[in-house]
């Protein structure tokens, strides 16, 4: 039994340029999978490769057991939203969304009460004789939504659909889009290259770079256990931390960081005792004062602190060896200079694949 | 994904295709014909196909032999085409006069003899005795020709075929294309003048001002050609409006000769092109953003060093691009020049009309129109080169 | 003391550029059998000589004629390639661009004199599709300009859409791109029918004594015994000019309005 929707050593070249490097990647039904990677990373090429507008060089593309990748794209069923919107723009917002029931050749009596309906449920239906340029950005979006939605389709497929509006705006409809997904089981592809959107929506992220999956996984598993470099710095903000493997012993290894500092951190196997390996540690893992007990203990000196409102970021160093904590405001006060104990748990350090 | 972009260019070559086929046919072929008309010259060989082998051999002495002219009288005695004689007879009239005339007596001799191969010609017209008309013969016998090209030019070959000059009184080629340049030359600088300072006013005003301004070039580009240039006769005739205004404020007392010499041209064909000067200088002016002038004066530059050293370097492409504009259209000019020309201000368009209509003269009309094609095309080239702007009038 | 010589520089050259067309209308009512001022009393009669007399009225018939069949066959060829040229599918198409806005700089004449020869070759001379045909080449760069600017205007994302939402690549086509290129094509025509009515030169090197159009009756009026019908033709002219013009203008605002949004 094949995945929903499946890529199989998918690759996608322009010219010379490999833009896709097989590419292999398992969607469910119902799902609600990000891909996320910097700007060039190939997110729309796949999107594209999805919605049928490209062909891949190589490999095959299946949904639902059925492979599609040889199909134009008006025989796909995919709702595609994109990030201009795209709304026809010499057609009413009614026409927009009834287009994609015209194409299936839906009676008219029953276009005109899906349309309804459908207008209904994103609160345009007092709209529905004005022309896209009459609406605003928020409503362009949610018409161009709801167009995608109306003919019922297996999958939609989103390019950064909120990168054009401003932060309040597509907070709120993070959160529509999210309620949507919810209450209509919908199985979603949504491209960004926005980190915090990727981690409240999802189900699943996949994190791209350069044409290849870095790591794809829940947003929890992403942000706490990334597992390459590149993941650990691209989502959030991490302390790297390269360190000579002192001893490894049932699944602990002793780290040497330097300037006479050691600490443990949780090996996922593979490690072994004299190699050098690198380390991601959350600045808000590291706690500043006593240490619990089980956790890494570090003598630091904290060499400045930087104010952000709701929490402070606290540098710490001792010789060449530095980390950055992220402390709440009320945890305590932090003078430069000062002597601190930085603790974690080793759990919160986790090994990166080079 | 290769099948695919071989289905997008056979769907686009098929939408082509039509106008490709279309201006082939009805664009460059007609030109190529015009330009093939300059060299290809055989139509007295086309009509006398064995005098033109036969007469090769003749030495230009006296008269050539017997057999070049049983030749002839065979060639003239089968030919049947009216038309193709008729501009075998032209041709040969125009190389030496007096051709039609022998001709049309010894054409209707010849066809009448009950045995061509017994006519003797000197005894049809004792004018075939004349060596003058055998070398008028046989000159135009070969299918191509430099003739037009370098008549054209004011050249011509002489009798031992060097190159030469024309005599000065017997052509005015060169004086008509110096003529041509002259008038072009001194209606882009017109156009220059007014219109470089009028469109930096129109892009330094705002709201109705620059409006009224635009419009005021907008809206003659919007009226037939011909409208102007009646409008122009209007003005400029002895009893015109201008005249009459002159005089009754009391400047003149005798009608300026406005109209049908070289100032009523250039005025007409100014105000004709002034839009194709105005607008590209226009555009340019507006893509330099306003506070460069500012930031050159608070650099301490006075207004006059600011637009000396800013806004006229800045504004030059669009100069540059109007003035070719205008002088490339200008040179190609026929209807203004002779509609409010004297014959002393015909420019090269109204002689290959001449040559072409009034006296069929179809080879010199091609060499000289070949001239204006290569002398417009190469501007054109420059013109674009210079102007990203796809602006180009018909005129 | 500078801004009195802008003012007067400008307005002197606003007068420059319209007075001749407002000098030459007031003549199509005069009175008089003069084409000048001034004016001894207003009359229809040339108004009235323009639609009756023979060689005017049928001028105007074949400008009519030769102005549409010229339309209709540059805007039929012209919209084709613009659609051909537009994904850049085709190779060389910098040089067939330049190949199909040639016509509009190569001087008339020379065009005029290859014209004639070549129809006369194909018997086609003096004929109404000679002519028609003569004027379509010089209409089919500013089709060509014009609807490849509309379709320039249109978002191939919209294309896509259409296409994502289960419509056909010819169903796009005709619910998508060609309402939104319609403007385009309707400007393009306007400008084409334009150019036949002010055609002038190629007129005169192909069309017989049987397919006078106005412009070549005027322009043959002027040479030869001008009249204010002239003037009575020229007010016609403009009307119907500025008619063409203010629909176009009309067409392209609209078009502007509507594809704001699909940008926005
Ligand atoms: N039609 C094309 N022809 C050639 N190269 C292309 C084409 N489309 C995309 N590319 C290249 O492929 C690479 C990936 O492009 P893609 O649009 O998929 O990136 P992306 O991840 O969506 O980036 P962004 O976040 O900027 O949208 C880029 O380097 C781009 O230049
Ligand atoms: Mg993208």
């Amino acid at each position: 039994m094949r995945p929903f929707i499946q890529f199989e050593s998918v690759s996608k070249a322009f010219g010379s340029v490999t833009v896709v490097n097989a590419l292999d990647l398992a969607i469910e039904k119902g799902e609600f999978v990000s891909l996320l990677g910097p700007s060039g990373s190939g997110k729309t090429t796949i999107l594209m490769m999805l919605a049928g507008f490209e062909r891949p060089t190589q490999g095959a593309i299946y949904l639902d057991g059925k492979r599609i990748d040889h199909l134009p794209p008006y025989r796909r069923q995919m709702g595609v939203v994109f990030q201009n919107y795209a709304l026809f723009p010499h057609m009413t917002v009614a026409e927009n969304v009834a287009f994609p029931l015209e194409m299936q050749r839906v009676p008219r009596a029953e276009i005109a009460r899906r349309v309804e309906r459908a207008l209904d449920m994103v609160k345009l239906k007092p709209l529905k004789d004005r022309r896209p340029s009459q609406l605003s950005g928020g409503q362009q979006q949610r018409i161009a939504l709801t167009r995608a939605l109306v003919f019922e389709p297996s999958v939609i497929l989103m390019d950064e659909p909120l990168g054009a509006l401003d932060k309040q705006l597509r907070e709120h409809m993070q959160l529509e889009i999210r309620e949507l997904h919810k209450r209509l089981g919908l199985t979603i592809v949504f491209v960004t290259h926005d980190q915090s959107e990727a981690l409240t929506m999802s189900d699943r992220i996949a994190v791209f770079n350069a044409g290849r999956i870095e790591q794809i996984d829940n947003p929890q598993v992403i942000y706490d256990t990334p597992r390459t470099r590149f993941v650990a710095e691209f989502i959030g903000e991490t302390n790297l931390i390269e360190a000579k493997i002192a001893s490894v012993d049932n699944q602990v290894a002793r780290l040497s960081l330097g300037a006479g500092l050691s600490a443990r951190a949780h090996a996922a196997g593979g490690l072994s005792a004299g190699q050098t390996a690198s380390f991601s540690l959350r600045p808000e893992r590291i706690r500043l004062g006593m240490a619990p007990e089980g956790s890494n203990a570090l003598d630091m000196t904290i060499t400045d602190c930087i104010y952000h409102g709701d929490h402070m970021r606290v540098q710490l160093a001792r010789d060449d060896f530095s980390l950055v904590a992220r402390c709440e405001r009320l945890a305590g006060h932090w003078t430069v200079g000062a002597p601190v104990v930085a603790s974690f748990d080793p759990r919160d350090c986790t090994v990166l694949a080079q | 994904m290769k099948s695919g972009v071989l289905r997008d260019r056979s769907g686009a070559l098929l939408l082509v295709l039509p106008v490709i086929v279309f201006l082939a046919v009805f664009f460059l072929w007609p030109l190529w014909t015009m330009v093939t008309a300059a060299f290809v010259d055989d139509a007295v060989s086309k009509v006398l196909p064995r005098t033109a082998s036969s007469i090769v051999s003749w030495d230009g002495q006296g008269v050539p032999s017997q057999a070049t002219r049983k030749a002839l009288v065979q060639d003239l005695s089968a030919a049947s085409e009216e038309q193709a004689l008729g501009e075998a007879v032209r041709r040969l009239n125009s190389a030496a006069s007096g051709f039609r005339t022998l001709l049309g007596r010894t054409i209707p001799a010849v066809k009448a003899a009950p045995d061509p191969a017994q006519v003797d010609l000197a005894a049809v017209d004792p004018r075939w005795n004349d060596t003058r008309f055998w070398v008028a013969l046989k000159e135009a016998m070969p299918p191509y020709t430099d003739r037009n090209i370098l008549a054209a030019l004011d050249l011509k070959r002489d009798a031992s075929g060097i190159i030469v000059a024309e005599a000065a009184d017997v052509s005015a080629h060169r004086l008509i294309m110096l003529r041509t340049l002259m008038v072009a030359a001194m209606v882009t600088v017109a156009c220059a003048v007014i219109g470089f300072p009028y469109a930096m006013l129109a892009a330094s005003l705002t709201g109705w001002k620059r409006s009224v301004l635009l419009l005021a070039v907008v809206l003659p580009l919007w009226t037939s050609l011909l409208v102007r240039t009646a409008a122009w006769f209007i003005l400029l005739q002895n009893e015109g409006l201008i005249n009459r205004a002159l005089q009754a404020i009391g400047l003149i007392d005798s009608p300026l000769p406005l109209i049908f010499n070289r100032l009523g041209v250039v005025i007409a064909m100014t105000h004709v092109l002034l839009p194709f000067m105005v607008l590209p200088i226009y555009s340019v002016i507006l893509g330099i953003p306003r506070n460069l002038m500012s930031a050159a004066q608070s650099m301490g530059a006075g207004p006059i060093r600011a637009f000396w050293r800013v806004l006229l370097p800045l504004s030059l492409p669009g100069l540059l691009s109007g003035s070719l504009l205008v002088f490339m259209v200008a040179i190609g000019y026929y209807i203004t020049p002779a509609l409010l020309g004297g014959a002393n201000d015909q420019m090269i368009s109204s002689v290959i009309a001449f040559y072409a209509t009034g006296t069929a003269n179809w080879g010199l009309a091609g060499a000289l129109g070949l001239i204006l094609l290569v002398v417009t095309t190469v501007l054109y080239a420059i013109y674009g080169r210079f102007s990203t702007s796809q602006q180009v009038p018909g005129a | 003391m500078f801004r009195a010589l802008q003012a007067t520089f400008g307005i002197a050259v606003v007068v420059f550029l319209l007075m001749p067309i407002f000098a030459i209308l007031p003549l199509a009512f005069t009175s008089s059998v003069f084409l000048n001022y001034p004016i001894p009393a207003y009359s229809m009669r040339w108004m009235h000589e323009l639609t009756t007399a023979e060689v005017w009225r049928t001028s105007i018939l074949n400008s009519l004629i030769i102005g549409s069949g010229a339309t209709v066959l540059a805007t039929v060829l012209g919209t084709l390639a613009s659609l051909g040229m537009r994904r850049g599918a085709l190779p060389m198409a910098g040089l067939l661009r330049t190949m199909f806005l040639l016509p509009m700089v190569v001087p008339a004449v020379v065009l005029g004199v290859g014209m004639q020869i070549f129809l006369v070759r194909l018997g086609l001379a003096s004929t109404y599709l000679g002519v028609i045909i003569a004027h379509a080449v010089l209409c089919i760069p500013f089709v060509i300009v014009s609807v490849s600017a509309a379709l320039q205007g249109i978002d191939p994302t919209i294309e896509r859409a259409a296409s994502s939402l289960g419509a056909r690549p010819v169903t796009v086509f005709r619910r998508v791109t060609l309402p939104l290129a319609i403007p385009g094509v309707v400007s393009g025509a306007i400008f084409a029918f334009a150019t036949s009515l002010d055609e002038v030169v190629l007129t005169l090197f192909v069309a017989g004594p049987n397919q006078r159009t106005l412009a070549r009756q005027m322009f043959s009026s002027i040479r030869e015994n001008i009249s204010p019908t002239v003037a009575a033709a020229a007010l016609l002219l403009i009307v119907g000019t500025l008619c063409l013009g203010g629909l176009g203008a009309l067409l392209r605002w609209r078009q502007g309005r509507k594809t704001a949004a699909a940008a926005a």
